[in-house]
């Protein structure tokens, strides 16, 4: 664990740089028992580090880095006690635009690339890029595929995208440059809710595909007020 | 008597938002702190009108808004120069000025600077968001209606008692030049630079790009020996960052930029200053010097 100044008024913890459902778990617990820390204003926890925001006047760099040193790190998700968050895709017709090139670039026929991105519940790594956009890993290497070579301009709100080894949901309507497979009518973005964001790293995403029939049925729950979405511990 | 004031935006200006001291503490969601650009501004407005430093008030860019006037009340402007005006007649910034029902707020040739800030004694009458009623990056429009104004908005301030004028010393304002030394401490990667990118970064003057706003500000020319050694991981980003493109092109992130990313960070701008930059426009000029947290 290095312990890096950020700023005059926040300070970065790396941990082991790699991409690792161990190193972000470790990110967690240390967040976890850091945000609430006298003086500490914010945090950011990302994949394999934790940046950590500080008002001057009730603490310094030297008096928390001293105390995060003496810190105990838990490590591993223990199995039970993930929060697993249960989202429907379609990943048919209009709501899966770039399937082809996805289909093109893995080899992968759209039964398959479905069949993949909905097998095992994806890991909440970080949040970032826009409000509420979970960064969700990793794929298997079969799904691997690039960003596209020109981003659109409007990514629409619900889209599920792929790039590299993550996957994501577009909590808003944004540009954005992930291929895009599927899209969700669960709103991932809430921001009249205390907490905005439905997601958290260390949380897991299952997808399940639906069709464009349920789809659209699940988005009129939703403008009821009627849908709940399925969180399961596992 | 105790009457609210009105403002009554006839003209928007150019980018004219409310802003305060930011949302802070939902950077861990994805969602950027904003508020004002140059906090020590906006905070020294709000003094002048004896309001609290975290207060709404209206940022205020380059070309300025035109206000009508509704009641009797106080209000401050700090920050540049963009001739400010009631009536037409010139009024002094970093004092307390009274206004009157039926005056007319508006702004000229910018002086010096880039943003100023409007602070009007009183409780705003706006909508917050996790906090805060600064305008927010993303659904602005539903999130903070009333922030990013518009031209024909009405804004209302309620009443609370007038406090006793005050004026900030000139010898206590900041001197808004357009070129500046920005003091900077050593980023997260700094130490994976090559010393020849790292003494090129702090020989240059670089020019602040037409491509800059309150996310970001780029700077003109790229690091000519910079090489992205490895790719960083997205990690979280803090305003006052000076980040390398994989070309080698620095960016100085703002107050509404995004809370994570995965390029190279080379420096961050120390507090005091980053209030200095956002009072620089582009075309102006900026060198920077390290220093370390000890002579901070």
């Amino acid at each position: 664990m290095i312990i890096l100044p950020y700023g005059d008024n926040a300070l970065l913890i790396n941990l082991d740089q790699r991409i690792d459902e161990v190193v972000n778990a470790q990110v967690i617990s240390l967040d976890e028992a850091i945000r609430h820390l006298p003086g500490v204003t914010f945090t950011i926890p990302a994949y394999c580090s934790l940046t950590v925001g500080f008002d001057r006047d009730h603490t310094s760099f030297t008096e928390l880095k001293e105390i995060i040193s003496t810190l105990n790190l838990k490590s591993g998700v223990a199995e039970g006690q993930r929060d697993i968050y249960h989202i429907p895709v379609c990943y048919q017709d209009q709501h899966s635009p770039d399937m082809e090139g996805v289909m093109e670039f893995t080899g992968l026929t759209a039964e398959e690339i479905v069949a993949q991105h909905t097998l095992l519940p994806f890991r909440v790594f970080m949040i970032g890029f826009v409000a509420g956009f979970a960064y969700l890993g990793s794929l298997p290497k079969t799904l691997y595929c690039p960003r596209k070579t020109h981003p659109r301009k409007l990514v629409p709100e619900g889209a599920v995208g792929l790039a590299g080894y993550q996957t994501g949901i577009y909590p808003t309507d944004a540009p954005g440059g992930w291929q895009l497979i599927g899209r969700t009518p669960v709103p991932t973005f809430r921001p009249n809710k205390e907490v905005p964001a439905l997601l958290k790293p260390g949380d897991y995403v299952q997808f399940k595909s639906v069709s464009v029939e349920e789809y659209e049925s699940i988005e009129a729950d939703i403008k009821q007020g009627t849908y709940q979405t399925e969180v399961t511990h596992g | 008597m105790a009457e609210n004031i009105r403002l009554h935006f006839s003209k928007p200006g150019l980018q004219t938002t409310i802003q305060d001291q930011g949302r802070i503490g939902y950077q861990g969601l994805g969602i950027p702190v904003n508020g004002a650009m140059d906090r020590g501004a906006a905070q020294t407005a709000n003094n002048l009108v004896g309001n609290s430093t975290d207060a709404p008030v209206l940022e205020i860019t380059l070309m300025g808004p035109t206000i009508k006037v509704e009641g009797d009340g106080q209000i401050a402007i700090a920050g540049a120069d963009l001739s400010a005006k009631i009536n037409g007649e010139p009024v002094p910034i970093y004092e307390t000025l009274d206004v009157m029902d039926g005056d007319e707020i508006s702004f000229g040739r910018p002086v010096t600077g880039c943003r100023t800030y409007l602070a009007v004694r009183g409780s705003w009458q706006i909508a917050s968001w996790l906090g805060s009623s600064s305008a927010s990056a993303t659904k602005a429009s539903e999130l903070t209606p009333q922030s990013a104004i518009q031209k024909g908005q009405l804004l209302e301030v309620v009443y609370e008692e007038l406090v006793a004028p005050a004026v900030v010393a000139p010898e206590d304002r900041p001197d808004l030049s357009k070129l500046n030394i920005i003091r900077v401490l050593p980023g997260p990667e700094f130490s994976l630079i090559s010393n020849l990118t790292i003494g090129d970064f702090f020989s240059q003057d670089f020019k602040i790009s037409n491509d800059s706003n309150r996310m970001g500000y780029k700077l003109e020319g790229t690091l000519a020996h910079f090489e992205s050694a490895q790719e960083v991981i997205s990690s979280g980003i803090i305003p006052g960052t000076i980040q390398l493109t994989n070309a080698g092109q620095p960016i100085v992130l703002m107050a509404d930029a995004q809370t994570s990313g995965g390029y190279t960070r080379l420096a961050n701008i120390i507090t005091e200053d980053l209030d200095k930059l956002a009072q620089m426009k582009p075309g102006d000029v900026v060198r920077f010097r390290l220093v370390g947290l000890n002579d901070i």
